[in-house]
């Protein structure tokens, strides 16, 4: 499974990070460390790939979740070797790596920290430098910092739909709705057809509506949640927040008076057929996908565990309350 | 029709030894060494400072809103038109916001720009010295042989090009001077060069020439003798004409009547 290497490895699973990390002492064995720059030898071996240096950076990453510090540091020399101490990659992953391989102490992490403001002190655009210390300062359990340091980042290159979508998780878990919602939306302008990103809009919004606003955040995560479906076919999430933001609006009583809103620009709440035709091709919809995932039809088998777990218990309860 | 008697012309074995490989050879041994010395004159690619990636990136960000903005509701899509376009107008991107109306600064002075072309003279001398060089040496020790006979026929029109040098005006064209040659290795030693040198190497002119022509488009919407400030008043106004509606109107009644109909 070398392709997957090519993939960053994030959104793994822990099993398959396990495995690859587990190949790693053999990849590394069987790939070049160093592609030799002269003419004769670069005519008799293989030649230079981009996919070797992608694969070293993804394989460092399995190495560290997994644990398997030496097998990092060999990825990590290799890099070294080839792109220089001064790579800005580089040095975020050698931070990358240091963090991970500190004692679990802040005196470690505090000398870590400021090694990055230092480089950050000769070159301010060292974007990967600079990412790498919000994410530190967030792993230090300073969120609000770690938030100045995204929002300065953003002031400073605001396509960054990466630092955009990690400012929205910042705030969200901070309780600030409105700010991760905006966030959130700035992702979706950089990137306007993430289907993911539609749907987790949509869930910032719902968990939004507990605070303040209900009936106008929910239509807007209901519309949300619609949208991330029609760009993805059998998306469980899309599925399972439509679910939810239709019960929502069902149980409540508001939207039976429906004032029409003198602001004509907000979306008004759906009409309750509407919102019942939906609840029912959600719930057919989670309902088809529990069931043929758990027959283990060929192509339905991409759905990860605890989605599925978690869909057949939202069903339920569904089920119960109706009997009740 | 009789067949016209094939022409043959007695030549020195030792043409072959003496002008035809030392030409390949030269020309080989030029290509890789054009390659590596534009290797070693290539300038790092220009770092930019912090202001100046927040004004070009500002810009794009303003771009992206401007065409995408019908994934938002209308209400976060016109605050953040107020924004963008007050910030635009009030110029709080610019690099240097004390410059503004004054008239772009004259390329040729300013050094920033001048390591672009630098950069862009480097590689054309690079490809131009050389060539001009062998030429000439060709031309004064070469010209006038024939060297060698195409194994193949060939119409009269490839004559002005093969031999050139060669005033004959009856010789066949499948005959080639020398400098018809060394043309033939300018054009035809590219899979060569790709074997030796890998295949993003520099000792490729064509790909050098294309590469001179196509892509510009970068660089220029932010090349030098551009102002910023006009153009993120434009980009403004782009912003404010932009008639809103959202990806999400009808979503859920599309929805339906999709699966509906499926």
């Amino acid at each position: 499974m070398a392709s997957s290497l090519l993939h960053p490895p994030g959104h793994l699973p822990p099993a398959t990070a396990l495995r690859l990390s587990q190949q790693a002492p053999s990849i590394l064995e069987n790939s070049p460390g160093a592609i030799s720059t002269s003419l004769l030898q670069s005519m008799l071996s293989t030649s230079e790939t981009q996919e070797l240096w992608t694969k070293y950076e993804n394989l460092l990453l399995s190495c560290l979740r997994t644990g398997d510090d030496t097998s990092a540091h060999q990825c990590l020399g290799r890099l070294v070797n080839r792109f220089g101490d001064d790579n800005e990659r580089v040095m975020a992953l050698k931070g990358l790596l240091k963090e991970a391989t500190a004692p679990d102490d802040d005196a470690t992490l505090d000398v870590i920290l400021q090694e990055y403001e230092q480089i950050l002190q000769v070159n301010p655009t060292n974007l990967p430098i600079v990412k790498r210390r919000a994410a530190l300062l967030r792993a230090m359990g300073r969120t609000t910092e770690a938030a100045n340091a995204l929002n300065s980042l953003l002031d400073m290159s605001p396509t960054d739909a990466e630092a955009w979508g990690e400012l929205a998780d910042v705030y969200l878990a901070q309780g600030l709705y409105p700010q991760a919602i905006f966030a959130q939306e700035e992702v979706l302008v950089l990137q306007p057809n993430a289907w993911n990103i539609h749907a987790r809009l949509g869930e910032i919004l719902l968990m939004a509506a507990k605070t303040s606003d209900a009936p106008k955040r929910v239509t807007e995560a209901l519309k949300r949640f619609c949208r991330s479906i029609e760009l993805c076919d059998n998306y469980l999430r899309g599925y399972y927040g439509l679910k939810l933001a239709t019960r929502q609006l069902l149980s409540e009583v508001a939207p039976k008076a429906t004032t029409k809103q003198t602001e004509t620009e907000e979306w008004d709440v759906p009409s309750s057929i509407t919102v019942q035709k939906l609840d029912e091709l959600a719930t057919e919809k989670l309902a088809e996908i529990i069931r043929r995932y758990s027959a283990g039809e060929k192509d339905w088998q991409g759905y990860s565990e605890a989605e599925i777990v978690a869909a057949r218990e939202l069903l339920k309860t569904q089920d119960t309350a109706t009997v009740r | 029709m009789a067949q016209l008697p094939a022409q043959t012309i007695h030549r020195d074995p030792q043409l072959f030894y003496w002008i035809l490989l030392p030409i390949t050879v030269v020309m080989v041994l030029t290509g890789v060494l054009r390659h590596y010395a534009s290797v070693l004159m290539a300038t790092q690619p220009k770092r930019f400072d912090q202001k100046s990636i927040r004004e070009q990136r500002s810009m794009i960000h303003g771009v992206a809103t401007r065409s995408n903005f019908y994934v938002l509701s209308a209400p976060s899509f016109r605050a953040r038109r107020d924004y963008l376009a007050n910030a635009y107008e009030s110029g709080a991107f610019l690099k240097d916001p004390d410059r503004r109306g004054q008239p772009p600064a004259n390329p040729m002075t300013d050094p920033s720009a001048m390591d672009g072309m630098m950069g862009m003279m480097k590689n054309n001398m690079a490809m131009m010295i050389p060539n001009t060089l062998i030429m000439s040496w060709i031309n004064a020790f070469f010209s006038g042989f024939v060297i060698i006979k195409l194994p193949f026929p060939l119409t009269i029109k490839f004559k002005s090009m093969l031999q050139a040098g060669v005033m004959t005006r009856e010789m066949d064209p499948r005959w080639m001077s020398s400098i018809s040659w060394y043309f033939l290795c300018i054009f035809g030693l590219q899979s060569v060069f790709n074997f030796i040198l890998g295949s993003d190497n520099a000792a490729n002119q064509m790909a050098q020439q294309m590469g001179a022509m196509g892509p510009q488009a970068g660089p220029q919407m932010f090349g030098p003798g551009i102002d910023p400030d006009k153009q993120f008043k434009t980009e403004a106004e782009n912003l404010a004409v932009v008639e809103h509606y959202s990806v999400l109107d009808d979503v859920e009644d599309r929805l339906l009547e999709g699966i509906k109909s499926k």
